[in-house]
């Protein structure tokens, strides 16, 4: 009786496992299946094998799932740190992008993990197919092969001149394209702005949103850009938005999906107008 | 969904406590001291291991070694992938290690030191040690676990421990058993073998994909 009520159970979690659409509940489904067929084992008088089904099927192939979830398993975000979109607030995560994005992470079943790297990494890792999705006030180059999300915020890019000198931009952003020849190229905007700040450049090709966080952070961190008298000409009229892998369409889908049932509830009009006004 | 999954658990822990004895049928045994004595064991479970449970565990051995071999030839022709960020320690996965660990190293072991006396032995030891170290290494990461760890020496020590447990089952196959005193030593040199398998497996995995 007991080695039947078993049996039913194994098989009631091995369809339970192959149902599941987030892979980590499969795996916990693969886990908890090894273990009622160890439990079916001890029931035929064959503990040994029992021992040896719930050693192996429910603990060591577990971990090893886990182990290899802890990459595919979950939404990952490649992103850089940019202030009013996407940025750290203590331990936590917090701006616009992040608002929509752990929305579309529950509305997708799968955990969203934010990787901080720097812009130029990006394309390689999306490429790679180490993270799914770039965020962060993403500016594609020209030709990059990315899949691109509906337009979340629009933008400008501007050519800031505060001095003589050469011009700067993200290696990898958009503005390296307006770069003239003997422009130079910083690892992030960091960088970039501290650059700008030592006077070792004369100006930076850079969007609004970056230019914003400068504007606010002039005078304070003894950082001191010139930019109240700057001369500004704008190049291009742009839009942050997400980045996806290639070959992800299931996924560019979803986010598309998402993204228009966001915008028609009035949703993500409520949230640009609380993180940046 | 919840409730079914306590009442199944429920029902798992209450089956174990009305107690295994009445449940499990009883296989006709042969009478014990025939055998017992054919190989010169102690009691009726190490005569069993002697005389089928040892031939099983030494080919599972041998199974273990061949599939390591075969992951080490097949990865190293894909050549190492670039760099990629480590994954952050997740404050959960650390807890439970450091809660687990203890107890799994010791069950283990207990599990391996008594093989000769009743269900377990060498090979289910050593994978819920390596299932310790899996564990270890999901809380710590890879990248910083192999880094703690010596992976040379234990690469070394794991092919001595195939050798060395070869080299004793072919002798026992020629020459006969001295007794079964060996059989607590022979597990715990499986259970090392097992353990440190898993775990050079498991790094040969994680190197091919970049994160070593």
């Amino acid at each position: 009786m007991g080695a039947v009520l078993l049996c039913a159970l194994t098989l009631t979690l091995a369809a339970f496992a192959l149902t599941r659409r987030r892979l980590l509940w499969g795996v916990i489904g693969v886990g908890a299946h090894s273990l009622a067929l160890a439990g079916v084992y001890l029931f035929l008088a064959a503990p040994d094998v029992a021992l040896a089904e719930a050693a192996i099927g429910f603990a060591l192939v577990t971990f090893i799932f886990l182990l290899a979830l802890r990459r595919t398993g979950r939404l990952v975000v490649a992103a850089t740190e940019v202030y009013p979109l996407l940025y750290q607030e203590g331990d936590k995560i917090a701006g616009l992008e992040w608002e929509i994005l752990r929305r579309f992470g529950q509305w997708v079943h799968r955990d969203v993990e934010v990787l901080w790297v720097n812009r130029a990494d990006i394309p390689r890792l999306l490429a790679a197919g180490e993270t799914d999705l770039a965020a962060g006030g993403f500016l594609p180059r020209e030709g990059a092969t990315v899949l691109l999300s509906p337009p979340l915020v629009p933008t400008q890019l501007v050519n800031v001149r505060c001095r003589p000198g050469p011009v700067g931009a993200v290696a990898g952003d958009r503005g390296q394209d307006h770069l003239p020849p003997d422009g130079l190229t910083y690892e992030d905007a960091g960088e970039l702005a501290a650059a700008l700040a030592r006077g070792e450049l004369g100006g930076a090709v850079v969007d609004l949103v970056r230019l914003r966080q400068w504007l606010l952070s002039e005078g304070t961190n003894k950082t001191h850009f010139a930019l109240r008298d700057a001369e500004m000409t704008p190049l291009e009229d742009l839009a942050f938005r997400f980045a996806l892998v290639p070959h992800e369409t299931e996924l560019h889908q979803a986010l598309e999906e998402f993204l228009k049932t966001l915008a028609s509830t009035g949703e993500l009009e409520r949230l640009i107008t609380e993180h940046l006004q | 969904m919840k409730w079914v999954a306590r009442t199944a658990i429920l029902a798992l822990l209450s089956l174990v406590a009305v107690g295994t004895r009445h449940l499990f049928p009883r296989p006709d045994v042969a009478p014990w001291q025939e055998p017992t004595a054919q190989y010169g064991a102690e009691n009726a479970v190490a005569a069993i291991v002697l005389g089928a449970r040892l031939w099983d565990t030494l080919l599972e051995v041998l199974v273990y070694a061949l599939a390591i071999a075969g992951v080490k030839m097949a990865l190293g022709g894909l050549g190492r992938a670039r760099p990629l960020p480590p994954v952050p320690e997740t404050p959960l996965l650390r807890r439970s290690a450091d809660i687990l660990l203890g107890p799994i190293v010791i069950l283990s072991l207990y599990i391996a030191a008594s093989g000769h006396l009743g269900p377990g032995g060498g090979f289910p030891a050593g994978a819920i040690l390596g299932s310790g170290l899996l564990l270890l290494a999901l809380a710590k990461g890879v990248e910083r676990l192999s880094q703690e760890l010596h992976e040379a020496t234990w690469e070394r020590s794991e092919y001595g421990a195939i050798a060395a447990l070869l080299a004793l089952g072919g002798a026992f196959l020629c020459l006969g058993f001295p007794g079964s005193s060996f059989l607590v030593s022979a597990n715990l040199l499986i259970t090392m073998e097992v353990a440190i398998g898993a775990w050079v497996v498991l790094h040969y995995f994680a190197r091919a994909r970049g994160e070593v």
